[in-house]
């Protein structure tokens, strides 16, 4: 006999669940590595893989999340697990290299600040040209003009 | 023989102690106990976490600058077994050591100096502020009446004061005027 959920929250498991390795996320510092340039252009062009949501198309940089349009990629741009993610990533991720200066191998260095901005969503025209997409303002314009 | 670094606290790990997981990117993290293991499955930040060396540089609680740190390092390049550079080297360790001992002391001893030029401070405020317990403002009243009356000024009042670590400071008194009312209370004799 099944029995209904007593927890529908999403994410409110078992700890030991969270922590299995296969329930892993990229580290922050991982994410680090993925905002240089090179790498990011990759992240952000993936070839079209029909196992992940959104055939990997619509990619968050910082949160390391495949969403299935550009409306929901927007949606969760506006969130506030994003714009927590973006607090996290301003000063730069401790990793095993830190972990070595702190234990006496050379000098500690303190770990510097820096501003980071959510991707921008830009699309490529026709001739190369990139659109940057307005705000809906506009659009609701026209519907006006439309109306009267 | 290699005496590791654990990933959270930055403590030595020793042969055969601690546990060590392997991202999927090959980044070996090393664990010294499950305490720190199991604050990593968490993913607390080791900054941000009294207990460990790297919360503690990061707050100034201990040097981290100094050219002592730079003998101590992962060198990536194998050396060929030598008799003579092992025992200058195993010298030159001692006195390093002993060196940087000295100078992490003496960083931690000049960070609480600053904490008892404020108590010193503070001890100072206080009896500023609660000199009326030692000493009355009423004390010396007539003396003074009588002088303003002659010189029609009153010179600022000094108390030296002595701590127990032997300090002299010399404070201002704060100049006690009485109201007009109060003089006439106290005093018969005052001209009206």
């Amino acid at each position: 006999m099944t029995y209904k959920r007593k927890k529908y929250h999403h994410g409110d498991t078992h700890l030991k669940k969270r922590w299995r390795v296969r329930n892993r996320k990229k580290d922050l510092d991982q994410i680090d590595g993925d905002l240089k340039e090179e790498k990011a252009e990759i992240l952000l062009n993936q070839e079209v893989d029909l196992d992940l949501p959104g055939a990997a198309q619509h990619y968050c940089l910082h949160c390391a999340r495949y969403f299935i349009d550009e409306q929901a990629l927007k949606e969760h741009f506006k969130t506030k697990v994003h714009k927590r993610r973006l607090k996290a990533l301003e000063l730069e991720p401790y990793t095993i290299e830190e972990s070595e200066r702190a234990a006496g191998f050379g000098n500690f260095k303190l770990p510097s600040k820096r501003k980071i901005v959510t991707q921008n969503t830009q699309i490529v025209d026709k001739d190369g040209d990139v659109i940057i997409e307005e705000d809906t303002v506009p659009k609701k314009k026209k519907i006006d003009e439309n109306a009267t | 023989m290699r005496i590791e670094t654990c990933y959270f606290c930055s403590s030595r790990i020793y042969p055969g102690h601690g546990i060590q997981f392997v991202r999927n990117d090959c980044k070996i993290f090393r664990f010294c106990r499950s305490k720190c293991h199991a604050a990593f499955k968490k993913k607390k930040n080791p900054r941000k976490t009294k207990w460990t060396k790297a919360y503690r540089k990061t707050a100034g609680k201990e040097l981290a600058i100094d050219p002592s740190f730079e003998f101590e390092k992962r060198r990536h390049a194998p050396v060929k077994y030598n008799r003579e550079l092992w025992t200058k080297t195993i010298e030159a360790m001692k006195k390093v050591e002993e060196i940087r001992q000295r100078r992490a002391n003496n960083y931690i001893m000049q960070r609480l100096r600053k904490g008892r030029e404020v108590e010193w401070q503070r001890d100072v405020r206080e009896v500023q502020r609660d000199i009326s317990l030692i000493r009355s403002p009423a004390a010396g009243l007539k003396q003074r009446q009588a002088l303003e009356a002659t010189e029609m000024e009153v010179e600022p009042e000094t108390i030296e004061v002595v701590d127990s670590k032997g300090r002299k400071q010399i404070i201002e008194a704060p100049v006690m005027v009485p109201a007009t009312a109060e003089m006439i209370e106290d005093g018969g004799e005052v001209d009206l």
